[in-house]
């Protein structure tokens, strides 16, 4: 397959992910370039939360790019903007890593849950929020939230425990992970509609 | 519950955690409802990606970038991601000296022209070597993709809460395209003998809807054999699907289909 000969953007000016995206279709390398300059840090670091381990961690990330190269087709701006796509296909990656390396421990072959990433919407137009805007809020509210709170969050995010693997893991009665839970996505949710605000 | 109670168990939805009778009871839920419902979970997810940013920021290995850069390039051009290594330069020197000494130092041109050749076919050897490494390395990603699709397909259509379809050609001439449809982790397509189609065109896959316009789920080809085989997500509720629609679109697919259905699948 032969590279497709493009038009480079302006200087100065950075290009939207969609027109990456476009050009990443268009088979543009550059455009995955600057792709991975955008997205890259941000995708290894939630890559390597969840896989807690590195050479595991960059072979996830480089999974994630080969797949947004080889299947940019699928992605459709019109159903919602590149991030979440980017983010929820590396976390289900990642996830998909653990769940694997924790068979292995249990030499169970159970197979794991949906990996298929869904939609997602984002109630803003692309480029309209700072993303480091986004980025503080998170981390300023999971700074803010009870050690306990936290701990089930990250435990649902990064680790893929439902309520009762929570309740279990941390020795919580269910109930209170759910309002621990409950709490912490209100809490979330006041969070990102400041930051779009 | 109705819709504003359940509205509040989006994000826990959204975030994997909801199990047992809540999800079961949200997802009834959201098969009935309408798009305002749908549209509440899509943004859940959205906000829930969103939790990304709380995982501490590590900067990748700068070598992570070059070697991404490289498969990709390799992929997309193999004769591209052969790296010529360098030659080791040979240089000369002239000076006078006396007969046994060119003797020697033409004797030791020899051995040195010997060895340059011999590092010269070493260094071929390696770059080939390196070149099936790279190949094989590929291969065994491509494989281990199509290993992780075919898993995800066989998990769908395995699945019990798999709805199967056949998706009856318009065109008789043409094979039958399978589909199992689970309201979750999405809808497996798989079709064998499958006509190849110019490389300007695709296939696309629509849910269509009760009531609305069609909603794209899927474009693909066929691989060199013929085959399909991939799993697209649901988009739409389960009970809002009335039927599973393919037509031939331009590359890259189409907002709303613009060719006739050339296969269809009623969604009971």
């Amino acid at each position: 397959m032969l590279l497709a000969v493009v038009q480079p953007w302006p200087e100065g000016k950075q290009p939207t992910d969609a027109v990456l995206m476009e050009r990443i279709l268009q088979r543009d390398t550059g455009a995955l370039e600057a792709l991975y300059d955008r997205y890259g840090r941000l995708v290894y670091s939630l890559v390597l939360r969840i896989a807690q381990h590195p050479s595991s961690a960059e072979e996830i990330v480089q999974d994630v790019f080969l797949q947004v190269w080889r299947s940019a087709d699928r992605f459709q701006i019109s159903r919602g903007p590149l991030e979440p796509w980017l983010f929820t296909m590396a976390r289900n990656r990642a996830l998909d890593f653990l769940r694997l390396k924790r068979e292995k421990q249990r030499r169970r072959e159970d197979s794991d849950s949906d990996i298929v990433p869904s939609a997602v919407v984002r109630p803003d137009p692309e480029g309209d929020i700072d993303q480091g805007r986004r980025a503080e809020k998170i981390r300023a509210l999971m700074t803010s939230l009870p050690e306990t709170q936290r701990r089930a969050i990250e435990l649902a995010f990064f680790e893929g425990m439902s309520h009762s693997e929570i309740a279990a893991a941390t020795g919580e009665p269910l109930g209170t992970v759910k309002s621990w839970i409950r709490g912490g996505l209100l809490r979330l949710r006041e969070s990102l509609g400041e930051a779009s605000s | 519950m109705n819709c504003e109670q359940l509205a509040a168990l989006y994000e826990e939805y959204a975030l994997g955690v909801l199990e047992g009778e809540e999800r079961a009871e949200l997802e009834a839920h959201l098969a009935k409802s309408g798009d305002k419902c749908v549209a509440g979970v899509a943004e859940a997810r959205w906000m829930v990606s969103q939790l990304a940013h709380a995982a501490p920021d590590t900067q990748p290995p700068a070598a992570l970038r070059g070697r991404i850069m490289d498969a990709v390039k390799t992929s997309a051009d193999p004769a591209r991601a052969v790296v010529p290594l360098e030659k080791p330069k040979s240089s000369t020197q002239g000076a006078i000296f006396p007969a046994w000494a060119w003797v020697a130092a033409a004797a030791l041109a020899l051995i040195t022209g010997y060895t340059i050749r011999q590092m010269n076919n070493q260094n071929d050897q390696l770059a080939q070597l390196r070149k099936e490494m790279k190949l094989a390395t590929l291969q065994n990603q491509a494989l281990q993709n199509q290993l992780d699709m075919d898993r995800m397909v066989a998990m769908v259509m395995m699945s019990p809460d798999s709805t199967p379809l056949k998706l009856m050609p318009k065109d008789k001439n043409m094979p039958m395209v399978h589909a199992y449809l689970h309201p979750h982790m999405g809808v497996a397509i798989t079709a064998d003998q499958m006509p190849s189609i110019p490389s300007a065109r695709t296939l696309q896959l629509w849910f269509v809807p009760k009531n609305g316009k069609p909603v794209s789920a899927a474009i693909f080809h066929a691989d060199a054999l013929g085959q399909i085989a991939f799993v697209a997500p649901v988009t739409l509720p389960r009970n809002e699907i009335a039927a599973l629609a393919v037509t031939d679109e331009p590359a890259g697919g189409s907002p709303q289909p613009t060719t006739p259905i050339a296969w269809m699948a009623q969604v009971n």
